[in-house]
């Protein structure tokens, strides 16, 4: 029952994020493949750098073990990302999203969306068995971790990872202020 | 406490702050429950509770038995949060409303209508969620907690999503990118 609560709690709180990001706006989704509206990179790209510094500290203060980490098996990792892709950029939304703007009234979430989802889910599951298997043999690294691949210390991993993300957060306001210093002259 | 209430009135925060705040949530998920934040695996559970009622022999298997069973999971809870979530973020600013199509911009790219719109998000969708199967995980169950995990396949699956989401633009958008 509290497992239940805290679930819908964290819920409420990864739902608001993502709706006062704008998020859950086909445009925000689909500009930042244009490259004219970098929010979903920014909110991205933060969360990863929060989370990363959390758990691992909370990790190295021996307060946490790491749940079961997503499987590292290249091809379908690639396969399924590029597909994924595709449909990001044709729906506007990804399935955290959608749910959450469906909250927000919006129908075109709601119904094609939600229904989609679905529809997608019981394809896969059906074709599953004669797919999955194979495609997940190719280069399976099982649940690895970057510092235990390339036996690199974690802090650093995380250190560097915050820096590419800060030069490039720079990179990208920088832009857009020159664009509109040009528009004001 | 007045200047709370005044960010949650705004409709819009810095996508910084708005990330931090889900960053937060991640780590609290693994700190209480000992879970990861997912959205994509809650509609494979949720496909598995309807066709295993309505179609018990074709949904008899594998997956559906045994990696994605039927029934209502974490995941699934987590997922009513989220719409929660939504629908407050949208009281609190007042943008709460019921739309049929809800972007300007697809609007002025596609016409008016919401038919063409819903064919399109539908078919969209059940892209996503296959390409999410295949992968292992969704922009928040594989890129966003396979990533603060560090896991390879995060980034693999975000640089892959990337490069067909800015091809698939590309083509839609053609001169007007």
């Amino acid at each position: 029952m509290t497992g239940n609560l805290i679930a819908l709690v964290l819920g409420l709180f990864f739902g608001l994020s993502l709706q006062k990001a704008g998020l859950t706006k086909y445009h925000k989704i689909v500009n930042v493949f244009r490259f004219t509206d970098f929010a979903v990179l920014k909110f991205m790209m933060t969360t990863l750098i929060v989370s990363m510094a959390g758990l691992y500290t909370l990790k190295w203060m021996g307060l946490i073990t790491f749940p079961g980490v997503p499987a590292t098996y290249i091809a379908g990792n690639v396969i399924g990302g590029l597909i994924f892709g595709v449909g990001m950029a044709f729906s506007g939304y990804c399935p955290g999203t959608c749910v959450a703007g469906s909250g927000e009234g919006k129908l075109d979430y709601l119904i094609p969306g939600l229904l989609g989802f679905t529809t997608g889910a019981a394809i896969y599951g059906l074709i599953y068995p004669s797919l999955f298997p194979k495609i997940s043999a190719i280069a399976n690294m099982g649940s690895i971790i970057i510092p235990d691949l390339w036996n690199l210390n974690s802090a650093l991993v995380i250190i560097f990872f915050s820096l590419l993300s800060l030069f490039l957060f720079y990179l990208i306001d920088r832009a857009r202020m020159q664009r509109q210093d040009k528009m004001t002259e | 406490m007045d200047w709370l209430k005044e960010q949650f009135k705004k409709e819009e925060w810095s996508p910084y702050v708005a990330g931090a705040v889900l960053g937060v949530v991640g780590i609290l998920a693994v700190l209480l429950s000992d879970s990861l934040l997912g959205a994509s695996g809650a509609f494979e559970n949720l496909a598995g509770t309807i066709g295993q009622t309505t179609a018990p022999k074709l949904f008899d298997n594998l997956y559906f038995n045994y990696v994605m069973p039927p029934g209502l999971t974490w995941s699934g809870i987590l997922l009513i949060g989220v719409f929660l979530g939504g629908m407050l973020g949208a009281w609190s600013s007042r943008t709460w409303k019921l739309r049929l199509n809800s972007d300007e911009q697809w609007k002025q790219v596609f016409g008016p209508s919401w038919p063409k719109r819903w064919l399109l998000a539908f078919l969209g969708a059940i892209v996503l969620e296959i390409g999410a199967g295949i992968a292992g995980g969704c922009t928040s169950g594989l890129a966003i907690s396979g990533g603060m995990l560090l896991a390879p396949a995060a980034f693999i699956f975000i640089g892959a999503m990337f490069a067909s989401g800015i091809a698939t633009a590309w083509l839609v958008y053609g001169r007007r990118y």
